[in-house]
C-alpha cells in the first residue's frame, strides 16, 4: 500500500471521527448550557456527558494511529 | 433538513424551568394552609419569594398574590420571548404570546368603559406580550375608550385596525363586547395566518389555535343560550377557523332553547365530555362547570404538547400552558381562602393535569 493511501485511511479515520465529536458537543454544549443556566447545580454531570463525545475522536485517532504504525 | 442547533439550549432551559413548577404535593401543602397570610409565608417557600417578597411591601392578602403571580408571569414569559429571539419559531411563540396583548387592550377598554381608576385598570394587567408595561401605562392615561383606539393607531399598532373599523358601532350602541369580539376575531385570523404550513412547529401552534377557537365559540353559545338572546349574525358573534367545529355545526347551537340542550349536539366533536356532566353540578342557568370544563381542556391538551418532538416548538408550548396552569391554581386557591371555602370544596376547582 503507497504511503499516500496510508496517510489518506488515517486522515478520514481521524477526520470523520473529529466531525463527529464535534457535531455532538455543539448539540451537548448548547443544551447543556441551558440546563446549566436554569439548574446550576447540574454543571458536574453536564460536563461528563460534555466530555463522552471525545470517546469517537480518540477511537478515531487509535485507529489513524493503528493505521501508520501496522499497515504496511 | 433544516436543524437548528439552538433549539437545545431553550428546549434545556424550558425543562429547567418546568421542574421549578410546583407540583401536586407542593400545591396540597398550600391548600392545607389555613389561612390567606399563611398561603402567602407558604409561597415564600417557592419560587414565588422574591415575588411576594417585592409584593408585600406595596400589597397585603389576596392583592400581595395577584401582584407577584403578575409580575411572575409576565417576567417568565418575556424571558421566554428573549431566549426565542432569532430561532425559527420565534413568530410562533410571539403569536402565541400576543394573546396577552389582546388580553391587556380589553382590560385597558373594560376600565376606561367605566371609568375605573388608572391603578387598578394597572393591577389587571399582564404585560406578557409584546406590549410592555410602558406602553400600557401610556395606554391607560388616556381619557376614555376612543382615546386608547386613537393612540393605538398613532404607534401604528396592528390592533388598532380591527378597533378603529368597529368604534363607530360602538360608539352607537355603547356595547363593548363589539369592540372585544373585533380584538378576539382579529388576533385569530392574523394567528391562522402566520402558523401556516405542515412543519411540526406550525402543525401544534395551529392546533393550539384552533382548539382555542372551539373554545370560545363554544363559550359565547352557552352565554347567548343562557341569556335567551336570538342572534343568526353568526359571523359577528362567532370565530372562524376552529379545529372540529367549523360555523356550520355551531350555527345550529345557537337556536337551542337551554344549555343542556346545546352541548348535546356536541356528542359527536371532541367536546362530547360537555355533555357528561352530571346534572348535579350544574346549577340553574349557571354555565361556570362548562367554562371550566373546557379550560381544563384546553389546558390538557397543551401541556400535552410537552410530549411531542423534543427538538421543537412542543416544549415551548407545554412550557406556556404548565404556567398558566399553575398561576391560575394558586390563584384559585388565594381567592378560596380569602372567601373561606373548605378544602375539599377548593380542591374540586383547582385544575389537575
Amino acid at each position: 500500500m503507497s504511503s499516500l493511501e496510508i496517510a489518506m485511511g488515517a486522515a478520514l479515520a481521524f477526520g470523520f471521527g473529529a466531525i463527529g465529536t464535534a457535531w455532538a458537543q455543539s448539540r451537548i454544549g448548547s443544551a447543556g448550557a441551558g440546563a446549566i443556566a436554569e439548574k446550576p447545580e447540574l454543571a458536574g454531570s453536564i460536563i461528563i456527558l460534555e466530555a463522552l463525545p471525545e470517546t469517537m475522536v480518540i477511537l478515531g485517532f487509535v485507529i489513524a494511529a493503528m493505521i501508520i504504525l501496522m499497515v504496511k | 433538513m433544516v436543524i437548528n442547533v439552538d433549539i437545545g439550549y431553550v428546549n434545556a432551559r424550558l425543562r429547567g424551568m418546568k421542574s421549578r413548577l410546583l407540583d401536586r404535593k407542593e400545591i396540597e401543602k398550600l391548600i392545607a394552609r389555613p389561612d390567606i397570610d399563611a398561603l402567602i409565608a407558604g409561597l415564600e417557600d417557592t419560587p414565588y419569594k422574591e415575588y411576594i417578597e417585592k409584593a408585600s411591601l406595596s400589597y397585603s392578602g389576596v392583592q400581595c398574590i395577584e401582584e407577584a403571580l403578575r409580575k411572575n408571569l409576565a417576567e417568565t414569559y418575556q424571558l421566554m420571548l428573549r431566549m426565542v429571539e432569532g430561532e425559527n419559531f420565534e413568530k410562533y411563540i410571539k403569536t402565541l404570546l400576543a394573546k396577552w396583548d389582546i388580553q391587556n387592550i380589553k382590560t385597558i377598554l373594560r376600565g376606561k368603559n367605566i371609568h375605573a381608576p388608572s391603578d387598578e385598570i394597572l393591577e389587571c394587567l399582564i404585560p406578557a406580550g409584546e406590549l410592555d408595561e410602558v406602553t400600557l401605562i401610556e395606554l391607560i392615561r388616556q381619557p376614555d375608550v376612543k382615546d386608547v383606539i386613537d393612540l393605538l393607531a398613532t404607534w401604528n399598532i396592528d390592533y388598532s385596525k380591527p378597533l378603529t373599523q368597529k368604534f363607530k358601532e360602538y360608539n352607537e350602541k355603547r356595547d363593548l363586547w363589539i369592540l372585544e369580539f373585533a380584538l378576539d376575531k382579529y388576533y385569530y385570523e392574523n394567528a391562522l395566518s402566520i402558523v401556516t404550513g405542515n412543519s411540526y412547529d406550525a402543525k401544534i401552534v395551529r392546533d393550539m389555535i384552533t382548539t382555542e377557537i372551539d373554545v370560545i365559540n363554544i363559550k359565547t353559545i352557552l352565554q347567548l343560550v343562557r341569556d335567551s338572546i336570538v342572534i343568526d349574525d353568526t359571523e359577528n358573534i362567532l370565530i372562524g377557523g376552529g379545529k372540529a367545529l367549523n360555523i356550520d355545526i355551531l350555527a345550529p347551537l345557537l337556536r337551542t332553547r337551554t344549555t343542556r340542550e346545546a352541548v348535546r349536539q356536541l356528542d359527536k366533536t371532541p367536546y362530547s365530555f360537555l355533555a357528561e356532566i352530571p346534572d348535579e353540578q350544574l346549577a340553574a342557568g349557571k354555565i361556570s362547570v362548562y367554562e371550566r370544563e373546557l379550560d381544563t381542556y384546553l389546558i390538557k391538551k397543551g401541556i400535552g404538547a410537552f410530549h411531542g418532538d423534543p427538538l421543537s416548538i412542543a416544549i415551548a408550548v407545554g412550557y406556556l400552558w404548565a404556567k398558566y396552569k399553575e398561576t391560575t391554581n394558586i390563584r384559585i386557591i388565594s381567592r378560596c381562602k380569602t372567601a373561606g371555602i373548605l378544602e375539599d370544596d377548593l380542591t374540586e376547582e383547582l385544575i389537575y393535569v
